[in-house]
């Protein structure tokens, strides 16, 4: 019964529910999904990690190749993000080349790289202007119900930490380069982007971790990452006005998640 | 702190191209768009909305294909049109919005998006409110409107809001900036786009 | 390579770092010999025993039907979608399709892959269509689709047949009509070794034939067979292989095959108990 008249008027539905001050899978309006995190499962890649929020599924996987640092950045190496929402993961994508949503999350995640400063390009140089790392960070959207963006996040810095770069020898005189799998060295994580997701529900109300409906039905959704302390992105592109006071009150709502995505690494690190 | 805009900088021209319904060329301290509307169109059947008009959005950068960078311009520029215009007087059309970069030195998502407004109000589409964006710079210890001139900057910020309630429709930032410094940044492009606002009326009237 | 305009693109050329490794590494023929002359594989196994599987259906909560498949490092997830209008079709068919596609994350390899479908996995998806087939009621659905995608997410061999495993068991959970369960297995062969399930080296050892040897014989084979009415739905063989062994393998596959069987199947009963549950 409900299931059809959540078909046939999904926006009352949901007005009804948030009425009384609860979402319809049970949340309250200030609730995270669950978190759920899985590091180092692709022995292919060279650092990967799973993300699970709720349902919202990110695979990330780096791969370090050599090459060549830029002439204007001769001490720079590289890093080279790309989201993929493949037909896979939702009714919504048809295959082909990225649907204009990866794009833009995809820049937004390249933005909260390099806003962030997590990784030091310049950590990556291995020989000024001759050979540096170049990191391939690509994700896989899995299953997309609302928030990938934090879902992304959380699975970048999962497999951040477990990348491990071999030693690599240059010698300038022959141009010749040695690679040695025995000594492996991780990569310095210099910060901790905690990315968190809300939608405005008529002009309204904010739903903290929206769902893919939920996302669907609202007039708005917005992005705030937070780097400990400080803020590296606020990203509302478009979508209801809301006054400025409800978005710095959403950044302090926001904060309470740094806390807890960084135990939840400490504890999947450790085991 | 500067908190004047230096008015002079803005110039524009509506109506420079003749094929959209309507269009405005306008540039901020070198930096210029053209942007030009048509609608209400025939759409897509894949994007028609049965209660509303659609909007799309084609930014053109000023060589080359347009890359995933101006495809978050696109979807700002589209968002915003969408909370602005009155979507539901024209279901199962489509409000094109094409842009057109000429010169970029900075400040191009601001410029773009007041660029659109003011096409969008010489094409004489229904809007619920205008919509002004204002760009904002801190070197971490001053806010400026104005680009700085040698100093350091820290953190970009671009606001856009609506001219009835002042608002926020949009928000993007660059850089890494506190808490106190965002809503500093807030307040005062706030108080900046008031200019925008009063620059829009002054190029209506004449 | 042309630059993609909707990707970020990174530097023109980089090179993998393995390929400046030092070669203490025993090249593929070395290996072989050494598995011949110990008569045993590098994890171990029996040459005719299938990898431990790990299936779980559901993974997928947007999709109507989908499977996640392990066969120890193998890892491909299936997900299958609700049936929809065959686009850019004007006639009317009388029978369903089905649309395939077959994917290999770009960091599923050892080489990195590009996002851009390639041949192999073009190759992959047309197999896996043709595997399929055979085994859903296309007629249940005339001038419809269904579409089933599959993504590696790390390769370790025998990805394809995996692949055509999980998807069955996808389809089954979607509640797509269907004729029969389907497994497949796929087997690699280089002169008189037979590699039941083989791992990626041990896919490479029968890629090519290895040298200094009159017996030329290697290649690798893919077998999918529906259960109850005993067929072969689908057969790919790539190499040179001759006919006695061709047709001893495939009694090889077709026994390991039915092994697979009563674990797909209780992973279906597993779902229609559940269904029940919540339907009472």
């Amino acid at each position: 019964m409900s299931d059809g008249y959540k078909t046939l008027h999904p926006v009352k539905y949901y007005r009804e529910f948030l009425s009384q001050g609860i979402r319809p899978d049970g949340r309250e309006f200030n609730t995270f999904r669950p978190i759920l995190l899985n590091v180092g499962s692709i022995n292919t890649a060279d650092g990967s990690a799973i993300a699970k929020v709720g349902n919202t599924t990110v695979v990330c996987g780096i791969k370090a190749e050599l090459c060549k640092p830029k002439p204007d950045a001769p001490d720079c190496g590289f890093v080279v993000p790309n989201l993929e929402l493949p037909p896979l993961c939702s009714a919504k994508f048809r295959p082909g080349p990225p649907s204009d949503q990866a794009q833009v999350l995809t820049q937004l995640i390249a933005e909260i790289i390099t806003n962030s400063n997590c990784i030091d390009l310049r950590d990556l140089c291995i020989v000024r202007d001759k050979l540096a790392w170049c990191l391939f960070v690509d994700f896989v959207c899995l299953d997309f119900d609302g928030a990938v963006v934090d879902a992304a996040v959380v699975s970048l810095l999962g497999a951040l930490k477990t990348v491990k770069l071999p030693l690599v020898e240059y010698d300038p005189a022959l141009e010749s380069t040695q690679v040695f799998l025995e000594e492996k060295k991780p990569i310095k994580l210099h910060s901790m982007p905690v990315s968190t997701t809300f939608a405005v529900f008529e002009d309204k109300i904010i739903l903290k971790d929206p769902t893919l409906e939920e996302e669907t039905l609202c007039s708005g959704v917005f992005t705030i990452v937070l780097k400990d302390d400080e803020l590296c992105c606020v990203h509302k592109p478009g979508g209801s006005p809301l006054a400025p006071e409800e978005l710095v009150k959403c950044i302090d709502e926001s904060k309470l998640r740094t806390p807890l995505i960084s135990s939840l690494i400490a504890t999947t690190l450790k085991s | 702190m500067e908190t004047e805009l230096t008015k002079s900088t803005f110039s524009c021209k509506l109506g420079i191209l003749s094929r959209p319904d309507g269009s405005a060329i306008l540039s901020k301290d070198n930096t210029t768009v053209i942007a030009g509307i048509y609608g209400p169109i025939e759409v897509k059947l894949q994007k028609l909305l049965i209660d509303k008009a659609s909007v799309e959005c084609h930014y053109r950068p000023k060589s080359g294909l347009p890359g995933i960078e101006d495809r978050m311009h696109e979807s700002i520029i589209r968002n915003t049109c969408e909370a602005s215009l009155v979507a539901s007087l024209h279901p199962r059309t489509a409000v094109l919005v094409a842009i057109q970069e000429l010169q970029n030195s900075g400040q191009l998502i601001s410029c773009a998006v007041n660029a659109v407004c003011l096409a969008c109000l010489h094409a004489g589409i229904d809007m619920k409110f205008m919509f002004g964006a204002v760009t904002c710079f801190s070197n971490g210890v001053e806010m400026s409107l104005n680009p700085p001139a040698q100093t350091h900057i820290k953190a970009v910020f671009v606001f856009v809001f609506d001219s009835t309630e002042k608002r926020v429709i949009a928000s993007h930032t660059k850089g890494i900036f506190t808490k106190e410094q965002f809503e500093e940044a807030v307040e005062l492009c706030r108080s900046g786009s008031d200019q925008v606002f009063d620059y829009y009326k002054k190029v209506l009237t004449n | 390579m042309p630059v993609d305009h909707k990707r970020i693109n990174g530097p023109e050329d980089t090179v993998p770092y393995s390929l400046y490794t030092k070669t203490n590494k025993q090249s593929l023929t070395e290996q072989y010999e050494e598995i011949r002359k110990t008569g045993q594989r590098t994890d171990s196994r029996a040459f005719s025993e299938h990898r431990k599987i790990f299936v779980r259906t559901g993974a997928v909560s947007q999709a109507k039907g989908s499977a996640y498949i392990e066969l120890d490092n193998t890892k491909v997830i299936v997900s299958v979608f609700d049936p929809r209008e065959i686009p850019n079709r004007p006639d009317y068919s009388l029978k369903g399709e089905l649309y395939c596609e077959f994917k290999f994350a770009p960091f599923s390899c050892h080489k990195r892959r590009l996002h851009v479908q390639d041949a192999e996995e073009k190759q992959h998806s047309a197999i896996m269509k043709r595997a399929l087939e055979s085994t859903v009621c296309l007629h249940e659905f005339p001038n419809f689709q269904v579409d089933v995608y599959a993504t590696v997410l790390e390769n370790d061999g025998s990805c394809l047949s995996a692949a055509i495993t999980a998807a069955g068991l996808a389809l089954a959970h979607a509640g797509v009509p269907m004729y029969d369960i389907i497994t497949s297995v796929t087997m690699g062969i280089q002169r008189d070794t037979f590699f039941v399930d083989p791992t990626v080296t041990e896919q490479n050892i029968c890629l090519y034939p290895r040298p200094s040897e009159s017996d030329t014989e290697h290649g690798i084979v893919v077998l999918s067979k529906l259960h109850t009415h005993d067929q072969v739905s689908q057969f790919y063989q790539f190499g040179n292989v001759s006919l006695d062994k061709l047709n001893e393998s495939i009694s090889i596959l077709d026994e390991t095959c039915r092994e697979l069987v009563p674990i797909v199947q209780k992973y279906l009963v597993k779902h229609v108990v559940k269904n029940l549950q919540r339907n009472t």
